[in-house]
């Protein structure tokens, strides 16, 4: 955490300045809020946007070759995550976007919505965790570490995917879906409204003959809980990362 | 072998047969030639004393145990030795027989349970009543079996107050008790608050209740229960039972799957005790289920035969029915039929949106939960299941070996070796050239607070196709006691253990008759080894004396031929301190009261895999 140094913002939304012998740098737009460690890489020709109080972990990677990448705000984007694809990759879909030919780096402007990496509000990926291109990640969704989402999937929000897991090319997670176990895993929706008590509650109750136990809070409470221990996370981490610039960016 | 090279088995000698094998016996006669002067005596004495175990030092049979053990070389070949090898590890020593003790020569118990994730221990009285699970905050996750935390819903939403509703949580799956609507009210004995949400025997808390709910079931003892065969309760079934039953059903009829479990339980102890006891049944009336009579009863029940009948149950026509066991008939004696008469709801959840593929409860979701759960919504979180720890005794004398609290580390047997690798052309192991001599070093490490002689020996050549020759160019060393390690570096300061054993073993060279190192507790020896050349390859490469000894040279190579092996057997005495004045060997005893021990074993280095040459 050390190294972090305040993100030099102005010096490269400046230009996609490129240099004869590097990769291209991806002309970024970040929030004066957010942080953003210095050994993030920024590569590409697609534009990468960060939003609001983001805190982008060091050695993570955004490749905007293929298409913008847009991160929204409250976002915290671990070590090593890789968002995006590498120049090179031969993993290149055969039946993605129509103009996938040769002029697809120059894409026109529909092209380009189709293959922006979205992430939206208060999504938290986890290290080593892999974006493809072209994913869509909804508000307050978790990806843990290692997971892999395929391209154009699309994660509800207030979705999780477990350590490890995998999302398809294409494939949906609904909301408040949680995605666990190994590989494509097991999918469970998570309580968002309160339930009433199970059949086991219900029969000894009536056994017992006292009233069946009052409804349960609902199970957005838990999400809310969480949410608010992000921020706290957030927050301490903004102050961990950015020891003196904190004051001058605020 | 397994592991990678080097290696070292030992030998428990408690797979040692107690008749002897002339096969393998033949097997050793051929494998060394000087052995043969005392074939003659040892065949007659044939006796059936292990071969390897002479740890008993008695003074009457000493000499022939000897006698016997130069005669047989340990073969690691023989497809015996392999049920006999352990790694030192796994070795035990037992004090009082004075034995290595393998796994097989140990007996387990239990000490106690534990939780594994709150640690505590609990009685073997509660494991009995209440099952093997923690009984206080510890569950599993019943979707994906992470552990479950306990965690307040307000302190986080409203102030910090520590009051208000508890949720057991899964930090995994973010499955919550909200997610099947319950909550807790207090975050202490989680169990028995669930337990009274989901009891359906309205009993007192769960660590009472389940020894009182099966004497319940017991008393409820329909009138049904008495009357010995169905035959016999047809005719009186309507009036009295019907109308038992119906009143039973209302006031307590077991949905709880465990008190279902008691209700069977204790229904089928009736129907054995009855049945087995009638006195219309001329068998079954002095057996139990258990007996030799009940399988004649059974085999005159189901054959036809007349003559098996007549001779087993005598006169079939004469003897009067014997009672049948009947099933439970009623709620009360534990028949449960499927809840759902009307399949709709169930229907109609699995297509909704709701439930579908991912709302139903996988088997192994199941396997652990009450056997209608159908959903996820009705899975119920699971206490984690206790573990044992386990004290290991020593089979022949009950002596106990390891006791779990006690020990940090596993005291193996009094000497346990290590094989190292040969100094300077430091060759590759799994690649050993034929015919091309290295150098073993062998330590040997003394665990003991006594200080032990060692002699070692082996077999100049080694027994199966692929010969190699191996000396021991020190057989007779000394290893000092286990000492307090500070001594070591308290009184050596100058001494040269200092310095880097890898340097002092470039500019060394191997001596006969010396050792190589020696050090507080340990002494390494040197063992000289020339690769046998492997059979395939022999034809032109055959240097080697005798490597084709069994006829067969041409025969294809076994697997793991090339596997160099060598049997060391292994001598060690040391002084004990006499405890107990046990069967005090006269000539072995020492003024001081000091007990000469000994023990023998045979070991077996894994060296390394010998190169089909060229």
């Amino acid at each position: 955490m050390a190294t972090l140094k305040p993100p030099p913002v102005q010096h490269r939304s400046a230009s996609p300045s490129r240099t004869p012998t590097g990769p291209p740098k991806a002309p970024l737009r970040a929030d004066p809020t957010a942080t953003i460690a210095e050994t993030a890489v920024f590569q590409g020709i697609h534009p990468v946007s960060i939003g609001a109080g983001t805190i982008i972990h060091p050695r993570a990677k955004f490749y905007a070759y293929e298409g913008p990448i847009i991160v929204g705000d409250g976002c915290i984007i671990s070590e090593k995550v890789v968002i995006g694809a590498a120049p090179n990759n031969p993993a290149r879909p055969s039946h993605a976007p129509k103009e996938s030919t040769a002029a697809e780096p120059q894409a026109d402007a529909s092209n380009q919505s189709d293959t922006a990496t979205r992430l939206s509000y208060f999504v938290t990926i986890g290290p080593q965790a892999t974006i493809s291109p072209g994913a869509h990640i909804h508000s307050s969704a978790t990806v843990e570490a290692l997971a892999r989402i395929g391209r154009y999937a699309e994660i509800g929000s207030h979705a999780k995917v477990c350590a490890g897991c995998e999302v398809g090319e294409r494939n949906a997670v609904d909301e408040w879906v949680v995605v666990w176990g190994s590989g494509l895993g097991q999918r469970r929706r998570r309580a968002r409204e309160a339930k009433g008590p199970g059949p086991a509650v219900v029969v000894a109750a009536q056994v017992a003959q006292a009233a069946v136990p009052g409804p349960a809070p609902e199970g957005k409470l838990i999400e809310d809980a969480r949410l608010m221990v992000l921020q706290k996370e957030r927050e301490v981490l903004g102050r961990m990362i950015v020891p003196a610039g904190a004051g001058k960016k605020k | 072998m397994s592991r990678p090279f080097p290696y070292t088995y030992v030998s428990c000698p408690c797979a040692d047969t107690p008749v002897p094998d002339p096969a393998r016996k033949r097997k050793s006669r051929e494998g060394s030639q000087k052995q043969t002067p005392e074939q003659g005596e040892q065949t007659a004495g044939g006796d059936s004393k292990d071969s390897t175990n002479n740890e008993h030092k008695e003074d009457s049979d000493e000499e022939e145990e000897e006698e016997e053990e130069e005669e047989q070389t340990f073969d690691p070949r023989s497809p015996r030795s392999n049920f006999s090898m352990y790694p030192p590890e796994q070795l035990l020593y037992c004090e009082d027989c004075h034995q290595i003790k393998c796994p097989r020569c140990i007996t387990e118990e239990i000490v106690s349970w534990f939780c594994p994730s709150c640690l505590f221990e609990t009685p073997s009285s509660m494991v009995k009543s209440d099952g093997n699970r923690c009984g206080r905050n510890c569950f599993n996750c019943p979707i994906c079996t992470a552990p479950l935390a306990v965690s307040t819903i307000e302190s986080v939403t409203g102030g910090g107050s520590q009051q208000g509703p508890w949720v057991l949580s899964c930090s995994y799956c973010m499955w919550t008790t909200l997610d099947i609507g319950i909550k807790f009210d207090k975050p202490t004995n989680i169990r028995s608050q669930l337990q009274k949400m989901t009891d359906t025997t309205a009993a007192p808390p769960f660590d009472t209740r389940t020894r009182q709910g099966s004497r319940a079931f017991a008393d409820l003892k329909s009138p049904l229960s008495n009357l010995a065969s169905v035959d016999e309760q047809a005719g009186n079934r309507e009036a009295p039972s019907d109308q038992h039953i119906t009143k039973q059903d209302q006031t307590a009829t077991p949905s709880n799957a465990e008190a279902q479990f008691a209700a069977l339980k204790s229904f089928y102890r009736n129907q054995i005790s009855e049945t087995s006891t009638s006195p219309s049944d001329p068998l079954g009336s002095d057996f139990g289920f258990s007996s030799p009579g009940a399988l004649n009863r059974l085999m005159s029940l189901y054959t036809s035969s007349t003559r098996l009948g007549s001779l087993y149950g005598g006169n079939k026509k004469a003897k009067s029915k014997p009672p049948v066991m009947r099933e439970a008939l009623t709620p009360s004696e534990g028949l449960r039929i499927s809840a759902t008469p009307n399949p709709d709801p169930v229907i109609s959840r699995l297509r909704s949106a709701e439930g579908g593929w991912d709302g139903v409860a996988s088997i192994a979701q199941r396997a652990e939960q009450s056997p209608d759960v159908r959903f996820t919504d009705d899975l119920l979180p699971l206490p984690v299941l206790l573990r044992t720890k386990r004290a290991k005794r020593c089979k022949a004398c009950k002596h106990i070996l390891l006791y779990p609290a006690a020990v940090t580390t596993a005291p193996g047997s009094p000497s346990s070796t290590s094989a190292a690798s040969a100094p300077s052309p430091n060759p590759d192991l799994n690649a050993l050239t034929p015919l091309r001599p290295i150098h073993v070093l062998l330590t040997l490490k003394n665990h003991m607070f006594d200080p032990v002689r060692v002699t070692l020996a082996t077999p100049s050549v080694t027994p199966g196709r692929v010969a190699s020759k191996v000396t021991v160019l020190s057989p007779q060393f000394d290893i000092g006691a286990n000492s307090d390690v500070w001594d070591e570096a308290l009184q050596g300061a100058s001494a040269p253990l200092t310095t880097d054993p890898k340097l002092r073993a470039a500019e060394k060279v191997p001596e006969a008759g010396k050792v190589w190192d020696k050090g507080r507790n340990w002494t390494t020896v040197v063992l000289e080894v020339v690769p046998g050349t492997l059979p395939s390859s022999d034809a032109d490469a055959g240097g080697g004396d005798g490597e084709v000894r069994s006829g067969a040279g041409s025969a294809p190579a076994q697997p793991d031929e090339d596997v160099l092996e060598i049997p060391v057997f292994v001598h060690m005495e040391w002084d004990a301190e006499g405890q107990l004045e046990q069967q005090d060997v006269g000539k072995a005893s020492k003024p001081d009261d000091l007990v000469a021990r000994e023990l023998a074993y045979w070991m077996v280095l894994g060296v390394g895999r010998i190169q089909p040459s060229f």
